[in-house]
């Protein structure tokens, strides 16, 4: 197993927008690839998507 | 982030890992995408270390040109990308049998493992592509200013002599834009092992500059001590090659890879791989003393030897020559 890298999931959580004690604006993270897909083509938004090996 | 879709995921199944191919030792990796599955960025990458090249402000940075890069795509400025032929893990034998079938976790970094055995069984693994993958920008002598992205911050070698400089904006990597480092390092990757040179182009107070890069020799070696590859002879020494009088005095050939052992890994004795001390001269393996591409007796046991394998070194030792086996180890990557 390699080392995990617990840097960048903080850093994500300091992002503007993402601090934790503001649920309001925390990011609300999808776990279905094609869900994400579906909502991109609806919204018309990019997709931020991120593979995390938590093995 | 709220203008972003966000979705994370944790297991590769179902994942086509043609389209989101990248090296499988990042254990964070991001791209940002659009519903048409065009990949606008990469961001991760790492050297040795997991986190050298990320930080929260090159993040953002690259979120900002991910939301413009969208922008320009809805109004049909970018070009399309052709979509890459689609490969799913369970088109891997291997990784089927022993994740899948196991009802296992795919992680990862198996991905990558398990498709260089199954080239090695194949006969059509290549060392230099699929073992050294991400070649580290460094050995080109880019410096990052990380938290810029790709705003280089010293220049030495290669780089230097093409005429990059500190302050430079790295913005296409031979003939591809980049945005990020996951992005540099992704193309470096793809660049021909046997190329000799490459163009580079920055921005530079705002205007456009292209460099060719004389690319120095061995240009994609790079540290392979965090990857668990099966594929990878573990051989547990390191050695500084010979100058060429140290050659000459010796009578060993001037292009020979004649390396003395700098350290040996206290693992090699625990292992029964060998004996070799610090000091020893390694003068040929398996009877051969040079090699194309190998400057040292380690690489070249590395690209021409399979993991498991026993060689006999050729050797110097306080003066006197001698034989030794050397019995090369398979790392095992399984929890």
């Amino acid at each position: 197993m390699q080392p995990r890298n617990f840097i960048l999931p903080v850093l994500l959580a300091c992002l503007p927008g993402l601090a934790q004690d503001a649920p309001e604006d925390r990011i609300y993270w999808l776990k279905d690839y094609r869900e994400a897909l579906r909502e991109a083509r609806q919204t018309q938004k990019p997709i931020f998507l991120e593979f995390r090996c938590e093995a | 982030m709220s203008q972003y879709v966000c979705v994370r995921i944790p297991r590769m199944d179902d994942v086509d890992i043609g389209l989101f191919d990248y090296d499988r030792n990042n254990t964070l990796y991001f791209f940002i995408l659009n519903a048409d599955e065009q990949i606008y960025m990469r961001y991760g990458g790492r050297d040795a270390s997991t986190d050298t090249y990320l930080h929260l402000s090159s993040l953002e940075l690259a979120l900002e040109q991910g939301l413009e890069l969208h922008r320009r795509y809805l109004r049909g400025e970018l070009p399309r990308q052709q979509r890459p032929q689609p490969l799913f893990p369970r088109q891997i034998p291997l990784l089927v049998e022993r994740t899948l079938a196991r009802n296992q976790c795919v992680e990862c970094h198996l991905i990558g493992d398990y498709q260089n055995i199954h080239r090695e069984r194949e006969g059509t693994l290549d060392k230099l592509i699929h073992l050294y993958r991400s070649p580290d920008i460094q050995t080109l002598g880019i410096y990052l200013e990380v938290p810029l992205g790709l705003v280089v911050k010293e220049v030495r070698g290669a780089v230097q002599e093409a005429g990059m400089k500190p302050g430079d904006r790295i913005t296409r990597w031979n003939g591809t834009p980049v945005w990020t480092f996951g992005d540099l390092q992704y193309y470096y990757d793809k660049v021909d092992r046997r190329a000799e040179r490459i163009r580079v182009a920055v921005a530079r107070g705002g205007e456009p500059v292209e460099l060719e890069v004389a690319l120095p020799p061995r240009w994609w070696w790079t540290d392979l001590g965090f990857r668990q590859s099966s594929v990878d002879p573990r051989v547990y020494f390191e050695s500084r090659p010979l100058t060429a009088p140290e050659k000459r005095e010796r009578g060993l050939q001037a292009d020979g890879f004649a390396s003395r052992v700098s350290s040996v890994d206290s693992v090699a004795a625990m292992l029964k791989s060998h004996e070799l001390r610090a000091g020893d001269i390694i003068c040929a393996v398996d009877g051969v003393e040079r090699d194309e591409i190998a400057h040292t007796p380690e690489l070249f046991i590395k690209l021409r030897k399979t993991a498991g394998q026993t060689v006999t070194l050729d050797l110097i030792r306080d003066g006197k020559r001698m034989q030794m086996p050397l019995r090369t180890l398979s790392m095992s990557f399984r929890k």
